[in-house]
């Protein structure tokens, strides 16, 4: 049966082709396209796995380099994580900070005091991170979006103070000890470390939306009466993207515990949580491209690594660093840039960083180099209040 | 020839909200292969008996029953998983996603792979998907609206949508399919025309029909039984021709009573 | 041990410390029900709003010689300015989005006004801004509670008496009616953007008030507020039903004693049993009767 079969004159036809501005091009990239891509490509992947660890490259990164990108890489894999929360499901985590702290301690106790290897530590802090998630995604069904998200908060707080206090399982003030895996010592080595874990929620995130899991979260997230009626049990299906959400984050958790080489609880604060919302936010709900770079982003201007490569605090030569201009210290930039890019992508441009890298991506995959508007709807729009 | 076996029947379903008596005592059925019909003014409660009879909402008394099994108390996934379909007056879809996706998405079901096996593309897993692709498109082509694969439901206009809502509740290979006002927005030629629609794919899917709709014609045209609600009870029910000239009904419609004199 | 080494003093005087700080909570808590009741919005940023005002106090009495009265009351309209920038640069672009956004969007407010606390006031400096009364207060149970203290509860007190008038007022029914029906409210003659600012800036002078008896005779440090009290505060509105004023008193109130009460050495072997305490007993009202204790439906 071909489209034109009905076209009854009573019928009114409804030309819904798409118009030449939308249509992708046909024809493929030219010579020159073809080749500008491919060098694009190997830059690329020489920046991801060559240039961090000083393998094949004419730069000599510092090993403290080394460990901001790890930490680059593994704040990757938390706005992941809370975006298959926010992005998939719907719901908002302002706790979030306790699941990668509890995975944190969870790796570092398995290593230390059970004296297992890093790598199974690792992946108990992973089912931990789900377990406990499940386990708040049990309270999320009961409370609509806004109460639910108080109650994350408050469970973080608390998370904070009191289990992270706990001296059996956190060594109290003093932390714990998480050392690296063997083979993975070094920065460098770490990094690459970092990556296979980032390499692994990628694939498993990738894998999920393309099957009939994801798929029943898409719907079940816009529209759950549709999905209900189309034969998906939309609480089952919720508290698997929490489990899922709380694999992710536990793993990141666990990660960044043997990166620091020692978890303490300080850092795992309300202003962590904050800066994990706003970074998957700006870096674009339900974009995982925009969602690591967002992470990346936010990573690198909270340890300095941006400020100092970018010396926007000193300067270059005449030029003033803005930081320096309006004399801010820049572990303050987060907090005070941050929210504003966060209003801005709210307002203006929905799709975040996410949205700003759609014509790169589309360029690299060998076609035209255009921007794309956000979808209809403002991405933070539809999660469930 | 034995008795017709009886597809859909709710005895005695009441609901209550807070103080409003939405539905009294509905007793309704369908038999198999049936296109029974639902007429009634707003607020009738007609769609407040959908939602009780799909489980959005739960009765206050009166049971539902689906292929002989009482499914009063199950879940709304689980009743469609038993072979019920259901479309919604504002077009239940997931307007974000493409039409593809969406009629991916609706075959749920039929989808049967384990979710170990889904993650890490097994075999298995990607011939379901193949398989699901194609009755998707099949479906699709049978509303003639497979040009709209890749195109994202939320530009679309009303009428299309509307169709591809149904093709979207046909992919949940259901046995019974609630049509809830499928003919709102359509001018009458055009109702005509989703009247032979219906028809039809009653026939090609061996479904029953229960219909929503405002266009008394139509639904009186193909329904084999009529209802007719109003103020959430049954008014009069029986043949679709006796239904609409039954004076209760023209009275609850037009608030006249067609027995009168005329001045 | 333990438990029975608790004695009948202790119980008091954690209960009057409760109740004492809890006016502290319930102050911030009337700010968010207001917001709340008025515009279904949770404004992270209430405690802020006190921040603000704090340190207007701060630098315009020690920096600019104003007189201390003065210098107060330019606290609080700091604190109002800042509620009504946010109201106007935030809140109205987003308004017509899903709460949560707007909650993370304040969220990001608060985030703003203490890191710019920060930056421009160097790494948690301890600042220190004179008491409102230099009364010593009176001694209950044993416990002496600082003038400043009862000062806070008489003021909280009359805030909740002219807010519940002012819902009954045709101003405060107006603010209501555009909360429920914006379109409905401007067809017929709400001015909408008026309520909205109206709505705020008491909010704001609600926060800025609250900061400043707050830390009258503390000292301060950027988002010393918001970590003390913006979380028990709004555990308090929640509890107390978000859209009730008395409620939100007794949530601070309970709250407060909830807190004090995990902080006696009988729960010593509970790390944080303040903090868990007001975790378990969120979630069972919430789970139990989400509408608080003394909410009723949001009409």
């Amino acid at each position: 049966m071909s489209a034109t079969d009905v076209t009854r004159t009573d019928l009114p036809v409804v030309d819904v082709t798409p118009t030449d501005d939308e249509a992708p091009s046909t024809e493929g990239p030219t010579v020159a396209g073809r080749v500008a891509r491919g060098l694009a490509w190997l830059a690329l992947v020489w920046v991801l796995l060559c240039y961090p660890g000083n393998v094949l490259s004419p730069f000599d990164v510092p090993a403290f380099d080394a460990n901001r990108m790890s930490e680059a890489v593994i704040f990757a894999i938390i706005g992941l994580s809370l975006n298959v929360l926010i992005g998939y499901a719907g719901q908002v985590s302002l706790g979030h900070q306790a699941f990668v702290g509890i995975g944190a301690f969870t790796s570092a106790y398995v290593v230390t005091d059970l004296t297992q290897e890093v790598v199974l530590g690792v992946l108990v802090a992973a089912l931990v991170g789900a377990a406990q998630a499940v386990l708040l995604g049990l309270v999320s069904l009961r409370l609509t979006g806004l109460y639910f998200a108080l109650v994350t908060l408050v469970y973080g707080v608390m998370a904070q103070q009191s289990i992270f206090a706990i001296e059996s399982f956190t060594g109290g003030t003093a932390g714990k000890i998480a050392p690296r895996p063997t083979g993975f010592e070094s920065d460098f080595r770490y990094y690459y470390f970092s990556l296979i874990g980032l390499a692994l929620v990628l694939l498993v995130d990738w894998r999920m939306l393309r099957t009939k899991g994801g798929r029943a979260l898409l719907a079940l997230r816009e529209n759950p009466r549709v999905a209900q009626t189309w034969g998906i049990d939309t609480k089952a299906y919720t508290l698997f993207a929490f489990g899922v959400s709380g694999l992710f984050a536990g793993l990141g958790g666990g990660l960044l515990a043997h990166r620091d080489l020692q978890v303490v609880a300080n850092p795992f604060d309300f202003n962590l949580a904050l800066v994990f919302v706003l970074m998957t936010t700006i870096g674009g709900l339900r974009n995982r491209l925009g969602v690591v770079l967002g992470s990346a982003f936010f990573a690198f201007l909270r340890n300095g690594y941006l400020v100092e490569k970018l010396k926007l605090e000193e300067g270059i030569g005449p030029i003033p660093g803005p930081l320096g201009a309006i004399d801010m210290s820049p572990e303050f930039a987060p907090l005070v840039f941050g929210p504003i890019l966060l209003l801005l992508v709210l307002t203006r441009l929905p799709g975040g960083f996410g949205q700003l890298a759609r014509p790169f991506q589309e360029w690299l995959a060998g076609r035209r180099f255009r921007w794309i508007p956000a979808d209809d709807e403002v991405v933070v729009n539809d999660v469930r209040a | 020839m034995s008795a017709p076996e009886t597809v859909l029947s709710t005895t005695g379903v009441s609901i209550r909200f807070g103080g409003v008596q939405a539905l009294s005592e509905v007793d309704l059925r369908a038999d198999r292969w049936e296109i029974v019909g639902i007429i009634g003014p707003n607020g009738a409660g007609k769609t407040t008996l959908f939602n009780c009879i799909t489980g959005f909402y739960a009765a206050t008394s009166g049971r539902v029953r689906f292929k002989g099994e009482d499914v009063t108390d199950l879940p709304v996934h689980q009743r469609a998983a038993r072979g019920m379909g259901r479309t919604f007056q504002n077009v239940g879809l997931v307007k974000g996603s493409t039409v593809g996706e969406n009629l991916k998405s609706a075959q749920h079901l039929q989808t049967r792979y384990g979710a170990l096996g889904a993650l890490f593309g097994s075999t298995r897993a990607s011939e379901v998907e193949r398989e699901a692709t194609e009755r998707a498109r099949a479906i699709l082509d049978l509303v003639h609206l497979g040009h709209l694969w890749d195109t994202r439901i939320a530009g679309l206009p009303y009428g299309i949508q509307k169709r591809l809502e149904i093709a979207a509740v046909l992919a949940t290979d259901p046995e019974l399919l609630l049509l809830d006002e499928p003919g709102s927005g359509l001018g009458p030629e055009e109702a005509d025309e989703l009247g032979d629609f219906l028809l039809d794919i009653r026939e090609r899917f061996q479904l029953t029909i229960v219909l929503i709709d405002h266009h008394v014609p139509l639904v009186t045209r193909i329904s084999d039984y009529m209802y007719c609600l109003n103020l959430g009870q049954v008014l009069c029910e029986g043949q679709p021709e006796d239904v609409r000239n039954h004076p209760d009904v023209v009275r609850a419609y037009l608030g006249i009573d067609p027995d009168a004199e005329v001045a | 041990m333990g438990l029975l080494a608790v004695t009948g003093t202790d119980l008091v005087q954690s209960l009057v410390i409760g109740v004492v700080n809890g006016a502290v909570y319930a102050l911030i808590a009337l700010g968010l029900v207001l917001v709340y009741r008025s515009s279904g919005i949770f404004n992270f940023a209430q405690a802020e709003f006190g921040t603000v005002a704090v340190y207007g106090a701060y630098f315009s009495f020690s920096y600019w010689g104003f007189p201390y009265v003065v210098a107060a009351v330019f606290g609080v309209a700091c604190g109002t300015a800042a509620a009504l920038l946010t109201e106007r640069f935030v809140i109205r672009p987003l308004a017509q989005g899903p709460k949560v956004t707007l909650l993370v969007a304040t969220a990001g407010i608060a985030l703003l006004s203490i890191g710019t606390a920060f930056w421009r006031t160097g790494d948690n400096a301890l600042r220190f801004f004179d008491p409102l009364t230099q009364w010593q207060g009176a001694r209950i149970a044993g416990v002496q509670i600082s003038g400043q203290r009862i000062l806070t509860l008489v003021l909280l007190a009359a805030a909740v008496a002219a807010l519940t008038a002012f819902f009954r007022s045709p101003y405060g029914l107006a603010v209501l009616a555009a909360s429920q029906d914006p379109d409905a409210s401007a067809l017929v003659g709400l001015d909408v953007k008026r309520i909205s600012m109206l709505v705020w800036g008491i909010a704001g002078v609600l926060g800025a008030g609250a900061g400043i008896l707050l830390q009258g005779g503390n000292a301060f440090t950027p988002g010393a507020i918001t970590s003390l009290a913006l979380i028990p505060g709004f555990t308090a509105a929640v509890i107390g039903g978000l859209t009730s004023l008395p409620g939100a008193v007794l949530g601070g109130m309970v709250i407060g004693m909830l807190e004090s009460f995990g902080r006696l050495s009988t729960f010593d072997f509970v790390p944080g049993a303040s903090s868990v305490s007001v975790f378990v007993v969120l979630l069972v009202v919430l789970l139990a009767r989400p509408e608080g204790l003394l909410g009723g439906r949001t009409a």
